[in-house]
């Protein structure tokens, strides 16, 4: 149950980086892929996003298993190998001898299979247990397709890690070198384009893919791609067979509108497009492992990916926006009694609405949300798009930065409308697959300490109760406040200064030379001269949390035990630190203490001036 | 994780061949009727049936189960046995190894923490006994001395089998976390029918009872005499007090850095204290994280932590406040605190497990539970989070796990037990909350819970609006379950098959 083994295949990198050759030769599948999550991570420890599906699915997630479709088939020597001077041309599955219907044959035949190109990826990982050293290399191919001029669209899985990118048009021998243009990882898309523009003119006669609508149930959709079993382009065929919130498996921790169809999707296939009338209905992405379920592969839809192409034309990708706000289904009869609501099917209680979040202070623990830029919200969470019932998020999902959502609640029995400015939400980061990372570390003495995320806490399989705490709660329990980052002492490299302290790793650091650790700058700024615990002067004095006994160095050993380390272990940087992400996006945040008497204070007039004014509950209609 | 194993569960998958093949080397048959203690006329065989609380369905027992060992017949014709076969017992019998006479054994005196238990048959005017020969202990054996283990075959007859002591350290019995004095021996053991609890002797005397074998080391723990001795000696005062404990970690002072840093340049030895229980016999007499404890009872305690006991040589210092100590006794600490020497005097005491926010064990009566409507409500106890298996540090929920590790914030809000919303049986009462589990419970119509009974009286109190607000630590923090509709519904679950819907006390 614990095992929520979820396969990146293009993500794999990462994971099989120590492996011993760190060449990626594996065949898919194979379990030496499978990426399992540590025992340390039981599966409630996965915030899902957005924060108001997180109870249905923290059942689901622990139950499937997702693969994200690249194929990493290729060894590294043999995609290094030359490509063969002349490949033939491919018979195109339009002219294969086939007797189908009229009407699918000419669903077939006007597919523009020149859009559709082979996206060849060689990877290079990080190493969070070496953080100075590169990490594993491997390589993989995808699907892509143009939409634009010189513009590729495929999954962001697909490119991840990339250290080069090769397109390949299915009747050309050459591969183009291509680099990404944007790529967007919480909803698994990318745009690439060919770096020389020169390259383009290869193809120019060929038309970009239209971008169509959201298909209705049980209608025909055909997928194009590159998947494994053969080199040349492949076509399948299936139909639309649910249209569903669900998670995102190369982040782990985003949820979005997905589409299922029994289409055969396998790896390879991912970033390919997935057809109907000729239009693009979606992005092949993700689908179960043959010994979960059959028949179920999952496409990004429409929706998602038109709002990644529209947020990224201001030439930059600013991520999803969230309301950050766990709601619980209304349909206990005493829940509706209660919050006086009549037995009529509508409306989900608000249980939190993060601190750091766009809805901090206007949604209230009790609240009931009725509406939603006037969509009415049912009992069960859903409300209704363009006829389809839809998670309440959908509304959400399709704004961007800056956007305002109106909300109709019901407080303390009395009808209001709320407006949230939409803004990302980034503390549940710390629990996301990252990519493109240059690992963070200091190294001093031969301690080495890295700040807590996924990656780090996957390497290390960390199975402190204290770090386990953090990584489980840290949005939740706004920990983040106090610890941007929660700083950890990974390893030690054993020398005579610190042979004694081996014991102490996988412990959260909480002050170092009398400063507190709220990132991994302060650690690297609190070893410099001049700073020191007071009566302390001689020793470098570290202090971890939950632990009594202090770690000390004395500072006349220090620097030439750091110097002879750095030899020993042929360490070559000795540090590297980024501002920690969530507050290049929020700023520095205040502590908790300071703000949350000021919630409650403001919390309670709003409610007295709406008191009078409310209507009774249940009679009203919706602002 | 060590390779040693229970005795029990090895005797169960071994072939019958080795219970009557042929005799090892080390092995001898023993004599029946020589005068002094024999296998045959000393050991009785202990027969009992056990069955635990099941801490996840909490109204029920699950199956029950045979357990068959050796008990030391003593003076005064009382049986002893390790606590561990006895556990969570439904009925004991003696069995005679020679005729085979049984008879309804009860226990008069019990220590799960030591693992030692006392029988006498339930027939105060049982002769049963009276034939036997009792055993005196011998608490002198020391490294490397050589033991007898003595085990009786099916027929009656006894076999002793010779092993080696290497050496007296502590370690943990039974009860996790309690450490105690152990001998470590070495030899092979050949297992037979009736070996959980093997008792060990020398010239005839009970040394120690055998607690478990590792048959790829071949090395064995033992409990021994000193401890079954202390074990006696406080059952015979008429109020058994148990065995104290300091309440402190300490960390060991090897680094000279370290020993720099914290003033010990001109002193020897010591052990740095870590933490501190809250509570504890430590915290009482005012010592402190931070303090480093040079000497106890005037011995002192090297950088390691261990002190030179005079007949085990180096040994770690909790057999000096726990196994060697009684209950009351004052033992004066010689300390370090900020450089400078300090002296106090700390009373030793000791906790009952039940005293503490989260038991940390919990045998012979079932959890605390109430199901109302459906909603199942448990107070939180180790136990609870060990029936989730072997690996249930990262099996059982986080929270509840995080909780038992750090249970201060708690006991700082002054609860007494930590109620809990275990699971939910899905009812008319509680649709659309079936999918919560392992959730603290906060306040009941705005009472805070402090232990199960304040959650029912709660739920007994006056309704607004027939409805009871139900306010929990995490998602979703607030629910409401109707108190007529749980009513009924907490009938039809008795229907069911829930045989009782609390168990309070």
């Amino acid at each position: 149950m614990g095992n929520l083994a979820m396969t990146f295949i293009g993500a794999g990198v990462a994971a099989i980086d120590f492996a011993g050759g760190g060449f990626y030769t594996v065949l898919f599948p194979s379990p030496a892929l499978a990426r399992a999550e540590p025992s340390t991570l039981p599966p409630k420890l996965i915030r899902l996003r957005p924060a108001m599906m997180k109870c249905p699915f923290r059942a689901l997630m622990a139950a499937i298993l997702v693969l994200a479709l690249m194929w990493a088939a290729e060894s590294r020597a043999q995609s290094a190998a030359p490509a063969p001077a002349a490949v033939p041309a491919p018979v195109l599955p339009a002219g294969v001898a086939d007797v189908p219907s009229a009407a699918e044959q000419a669903d077939v035949s006007q597919i523009e299979f020149g859009a559709v190109v082979r996206v060849e990826v060689d990877m290079l990982g990080a190493n969070y247990r070496v953080p100075w050293n590169i990490g594993g290399t491997g390589s993989g191919v995808g699907t892509g397709f143009l939409v634009g001029k010189n513009q590729f669209l495929t999954n962001a899985h697909v490119i991840s890690n990339a250290r080069l990118i090769y397109i390949r048009k299915v009747d050309l021998p050459e591969p183009f070198p291509a680099k990404v243009l944007h790529v967007a990882h919480d909803c698994d898309l990318a745009l690439l384009e060919l770096i020389e523009p020169g390259d383009f003119k290869n193809f120019e006669k060929v038309t970009p893919l239209e971008i169509g609508g959201i298909p209705k149930l049980n209608t025909t959709v055909t997928a194009v791609g590159y998947p494994i079993g053969g080199d040349r382009i492949s076509v399948t065929r299936g139909v639309v067979s649910r249209i569903d919130f669900r998670p995102y498996s190369h982040s782990a921790v985003d949820n979005h509108l997905t589409i299922q169809v029994d289409a055969a999707i396998n790896p390879g296939n991912s970033g390919g497009p997935v057809l109907q009338d000729n239009k693009v209905v979606g992005v092949a992405f993700q689908g179960f492992s043959g010994a979960v379920a059959q028949n179920t592969a999952y496409m990004i839809p429409v929706p998602v990916v038109n709002r990644f192409l529209k947020d990224i034309q201001d030439g930059h990708y600013d991520n999803y926006v969230d309301l950050a706000t766990s709601t619980i289904n209304l349909l206990n009869p005493a829940q509706r009694l209660a919050l006086g609501l009549p037995n009529d099917g509508t409306g989900v209680m608000v249980v939190n609405a993060d601190a750091s979040s766009s809805a901090a202070k206007l949604l209230l623990t009790g609240d009931v949300l009725l509406a939603i830029d006037g969509h009415a919200i049912a009992s069960d969470g859903f409300v209704e798009i363009e006829g389809e019932r839809i998670n309440l998020n959908e509304i959400v999902e399709r704004k961007f930065a800056g956007d305002k959502v109106k909300i109709d609640i019901l407080r303390d029995g009395v009808k209001k409308s709320i407006e949230v400015e939409l803004r990302r939400f980034l503390p549940y980061l710390i629990q996301a697959n990252l990519y493109e990372q240059k690992p963070q570390f200091v190294l001093f003495a031969g301690l080495q300490f890295q700040p807590l995320d996924r990656n780090m806490m996957e390497v290390f399989n960390i199975a402190s109760m204290d770090v386990r705490y953090f990584f489980a709660n840290y949005g939740d329990h706004e920990l983040y406040r106090e610890r941007p980052q929660v700083v950890v002492l990974t390893a030690v490299l054993p020398d005579e200064i610190n042979t004694y302290l081996e014991g102490y790793v996988s412990h959260v650091v909480d002050t170092v030379n009398g400063q507190k650790i709220q990132r991994l700058q302060d650690i690297y700024d609190a070893l410099k001269d001049g700073v020191a615990e007071k009566g302390h002067e001689d020793f470098h004095v570290i202090r971890l949390l939950n632990e009594g006994r202090p770690l000390v160095l004395e500072r006349n050993k220090a620097a030439e035990a750091h110097a002879r380390i750095l030899r020993k272990y042929n360490v070559s940087f000795d540090h590297y630190i980024e501002v920690p992400l969530i507050e290049q996006v929020m700023g520095k945040m205040p502590p908790i203490k300071d703000e949350s008497p000021e919630a409650g204070k403001e919390a309670k007039p709003e409610n007295k001036a709406a008191g009078p004014n409310g209507k009774p509950a249940g009679t009203a209609k919706p602002e | 994780m060590k390779n040693s194993f229970r005795l029990l569960a090895s005797t169960l998958v071994l072939p019958l061949a080795l219970v009557i093949g042929p005799l090892s080397a080390q092995e001898k048959p023993q004599p029946v009727g020589a005068d002094g203690p024999s296998p045959s006329n000393s050991l009785v065989r202990v027969n009992a049936t056990l069955q635990a609380y099941n801490f996840l369905r909490p109204w029920e027992k699950g199956n029950p189960t045979p357990r068959r060992g050796l008990g030391a017949l003593l003076s005064g014709g009382r049986v002893l046995v390790t606590a561990e076969l006895v556990v969570n017992s439904t009925y004991i019998e003696l069995e005679l190894p020679t005729t085979g006479e049984k008879t309804p054994a009860r226990i008069v005196g019990l220590d799960y923490e030591a693992n030692l238990a006392l029988l006498a048959p339930v027939d105060e005017k049982s002769q049963m006994l009276a034939k036997m020969v009792p055993f005196e202990l011998d608490l002198t054996v020391k490294a490397p001395d050589t033991i007898s283990v003595w085990q009786v075959e099916d027929n009656g007859d006894g076999v002793s089998t010779d092993l080696d002591v290497l050496r007296a350290t502590v370690g943990e019995y039974f009860v996790s976390g309690s450490i105690l004095l152990v001998y470590q021996v070495k030899g092979s053991l050949q297992y037979r029918a009736n070996s959980f609890t093997l008792p060990a002797v020398r010239n005839n005397k009970l040394v120690g009872l055998l607690l478990s074998y590792d048959s790829k080391e071949l090395t064995s723990s033992l409990l021994p005499a000193p401890i079954i001795q202390h074990f006696l000696d406080d059952l015979n005062d008429g109020k058994y007090d148990g065995f104290p404990s300091i309440g402190l970690g300490f960390a060991q002072t090897l680094d000279d850095q370290f020993r720099k840093f914290t003033g010990l340049e001109q002193v020897k030895g010591g052990v740095f204290v870590r933490n501190v229980a809250k509570e504890g016999s430590a915290a009482k007499a005012g010592i402190k994280e931070g303090d480093v404890i040079v000497k106890i009872a005037g011995k002192e305690i090297d950088s390691r932590g261990n002190y030179a006991h005079p007949i085990y040589g180096k040994l770690n210092f909790s057999h000096l406040v726990r196994g060697d100590a009684k209950v009351g006794d004052t033992l004066k600490f010689d300390l370090i605190r900020k450089g400078k020497p300090l002296t106090v005097d700390v009373k030793l005491e000791r906790r009952e497990p039940g005293s503490y926010l989260i038991d940390p064990y919990m045998f012979d009566r079932g959890p605390r539970y109430l199901i109302f409507g459906g909603l199942i409500f448990q107070e939180l106890t180790r136990p609870y989070l060990e029936s989730w298996g072997k690996d249930w540090p990262t099996r059982a929920p986080f929270n509840l796990v995080y909780s038992n590790a750090n249970p201060e914030k708690y006991e700082q809000q002054g609860r007494e037990k930590l109620v809990f919303l275990s699971q939910v049986l899905r009812t008319p009462a509680t649709l659309g909350y079936e999918n919560l589990n392992s959730i603290v419970v906060d306040k009941v119509d705005g009472k805070p819970i402090k232990s199960l009974a304040d959650l029912a009286d709660a739920l007994n109190g006056v309704t607004l609006n027939g409805l009871h607000k139900i306010e929990l630590e995490d998602y979703p923090r607030l629910i409401w379950v109707h108190d007529g509709v749980s009513r009924k519904v907490n009938d039809q679950l008795l229907g069911y098959g829930i045989g009782s819907l609390t168990r309070l006390e």
